[in-house]
């Protein structure tokens, strides 16, 4: 019995994507075509489960009721384009040969990209167990990125964009701004410099920690219990870091999936309530605009954080 | 009781002759593993888990150890060819294409992402020559006195031919759009040319090409059939097999295979075994009949060989086509 995914995204590569690099002069990209397309038939699949479970517990369990939706929109397309494929696919047009030629110019200089089972021979051999090792790793490092993120005014700047949110629902988890996805891929290439990246081949895996990160921003008052809380983050954990009052450099439950990092580092906050979302002091049309306005309004911050503080004459 | 006894040494002779006609191993790319089949039975019997990328093979000149290539895992795998057991590891930067050279002495590899030929000697695995190439060199063939290797260089529609002994690029010539396999064949290179339709042939000494022949869209790999009579082209995006007259070139025939065919290796029965990059499967081919069974495999089957290569005297097995 063959797994529905690999058919679906086998027939999209044969029937439009290989066809269609090949009448367009591209076919020395053919053999990406197939990750692409899994890669896009898995992130479809993670749309239609975070609709499919979402949806439902916003409209009966909703924390907040708004009379209207249309800022939400704006996150269905941000969620779109970071998860069916075309973000990451731009982000690796762009970034391939660079981290080609950097990867190259290491090897050149006795340095191979490592793997965590060659750092723990144990692993060899256990692609699930090596698969949720990286997770935690991964998880641990966008726990720091995430808390730095906060910390420094010119980031926070393209990541107010994020908590600019007074909607906030399952589809808000990608509302990012370009340059701060950027700064996420770099970090990210640099630990994969350190520890190498993780075996791909349990996308259902991924799609299950995809999905957590989305049921984390979701409208709904739902906790996993003082143990479940613990283990895994919930809707009501990581609105805690969503509250306006928590909102710039003195937040708190930073973490993704895992919990763990800020129980470790003292940043956790199991507190009950329920707190309305966004940030105050954001720019109003990082909250409600557009997605071009929003992206222009991250920017525009961004630029002011960076400059020198005015001096004042007197 | 008898009965039972009588079924039990039924079932386990068979089982015995099913492993006596050997396996195919099928280097599954997406999903790091490589699928263990038996060639009599036509079921995959098992996995091997690799590190992240597997993509190619190839059998080391003394039988001993098959050799797979992990890209993105920087990995050479050491299997015992005959049960797919793991026995060393070899870091090796970006090993994508891999093969001997006819006289044993050099093992080429082939870094597609890292733009770089390696030459190692084949006694100890050191490295002899880098050769920086632009760009994404994919497959190689050798001349027959083992002097030469030919490298096709996918990102920049050339072809390139490198001195083993000095490393030193003789010449790097335009030869079609995005080339893939290429094969020497009674003193011409063949190239397919993946972003054609067709092969290009080309003057060994000088990289000229003398001809096109059409083949049919996406030609990706080619194969010579182990009697040399005729010549297999595997059409990615046509989705067929062409077969061609080894002496004149000339295509005499198209067979559908649909789902992206590969890389191909030769049953012990004459029918051919296919790997169909898209349809997560296998075909095994009667090149007469033009049937084929369907063997279902890891999702992105790619590098293919069979293990009943391996009973033949070294020297006929030195001048098998390349596993690309």
């Amino acid at each position: 019995m063959s797994d529905p995914f690999d058919t679906l995204a086998g027939w999209l590569s044969e029937h439009l994507l290989i066809p269609l690099l090949w009448q367009v002069g591209l076919m020395r990209w053919e053999d990406l075509a197939y990750g692409w397309a899994l890669f896009a038939t898995y992130g479809a699949m993670q749309v239609a489960l975070m609709y499919a479970i979402c949806l439902p517990l916003e409209r009966f369990f909703p924390i907040e009721r708004w009379p209207d939706h249309r800022v939400e929109l704006t996150d269905m397309f941000y969620t779109v384009l970071a998860r069916v494929g075309l973000l990451p696919l731009v982000t690796f047009v762009l970034f391939f040969r660079v981290q080609v030629a950097f990867s190259g110019w290491l090897t050149d200089h006795g340095y191979v990209p490592p793997t965590l089972e060659r750092a723990i021979p144990g692993l060899l051999g256990h692609p699930i167990l090596t698969f949720l090792a990286y997770a935690l790793i991964l998880d641990f490092a966008d726990y720091w990125r995430h808390r730095l993120s906060h910390r420094f005014r010119w980031w926070y700047a393209l990541h107010a964009l994020h908590h600019a949110q007074r909607q906030m629902t399952f589809w808000s988890d990608d509302r990012n701004h370009l340059l701060d996805d950027l700064i996420a891929a770099l970090w990210f290439g640099v630990i994969a410099l350190g520890v190498g990246v993780p075996p791909l081949q349990f996308p259902l895996l991924v799609l299950v920690l995809r999905f957590l990160e989305s049921l984390s921003h979701a409208n709904t008052r739902l906790s996993f219990g003082w143990l479940g809380e613990r283990l895994l983050i919930s809707p009501r954990f990581h609105r805690v870091h969503h509250a306006a009052r928590a909102a710039g450099k003195q937040s708190c439950n930073y973490g993704a999936v895992f919990p763990y990092w800020d129980m470790l580092f003292g940043t956790a906050d199991f507190t009950t309530q329920y707190a309305p979302t966004g940030d105050p002091r954001a720019p109003e049309a990082l909250a409600s605009g557009g997605y071009l306005a929003q992206q222009w309004a991250g920017l525009q911050g961004f630029i002011q954080a960076l400059a020198p503080p005015r001096r004042h004459l007197s | 009781m008898p009965r039972t006894m009588l079924f039990l040494t039924l079932f386990l002779l068979g089982a015995a002759a099913a492993r006596a006609q050997g396996l195919a191993f099928v280097i599954d790319s997406a999903g790091a593993a490589v699928s263990v089949v038996d060639v009599g039975s036509e079921r995959e019997i098992r996995r091997i888990p690799v590190l992240r990328e597997p993509h190619h093979m190839a059998l080391t000149p003394d039988h001993r150890f098959l050799l797979i290539g992990d890209t993105t895992g920087n990995e050479l795998l050491f299997l015992d060819p005959r049960t797919g057991e793991i026995l060393r590891r070899l870091t090796v930067s970006d090993p994508y294409q891999l093969q001997f050279s006819p006289d044993g002495k050099w093992l080429v590899v082939n870094g597609l992402a890292r733009n770089q030929v390696d030459i190692f000697d084949a006694k100890d695995y050191h490295l002899v020559h880098r050769v920086a190439l632009k760009s994404m060199p994919s497959h190689l063939n050798f001349s027959p006195d083992s002097s030469t290797v030919y490298i096709t260089l996918q990102g920049t529609d050339r072809l390139a031919a490198i001195a083993l002994g000095s490393g030193a690029v003789l010449w790097n010539t335009e030869v079609g759009e995005t080339p893939a396999a290429v094969l020497w064949h009674q003193g011409r290179l063949l190239v397919a040319v993946m972003g054609g339709n067709g092969i290009s042939v080309v003057d060994p000494a000088t990289g000229v090409v003398r001809a096109r022949i059409p083949t049919g869209r996406g030609a990706h790999n080619l194969f010579l059939s182990p009697d040399g009579k005729v010549i297999y082209v595997t059409n990615r995006v046509d989705g067929t097999l062409a077969v061609l007259d080894a002496q004149s070139l000339k295509v005499t025939r198209e067979i559908r295979v649909p789902g992206g065919p590969d890389d191909l290796d030769f049953g012990p029965d004459g029918r051919l075994w296919i790997s169909r990059r898209f349809a997560h499967s296998v075909a095994v081919l009667d090149p007469v009949s033009g049937h084929y069974d369907v063997i279902e495999v890891g999702r992105s089957p790619h590098g293919i060989w069979l293990n009943t290569h391996d009973h033949l005297p070294r020297a006929l097995a030195g001048t098998a086509p390349p596993h690309s």
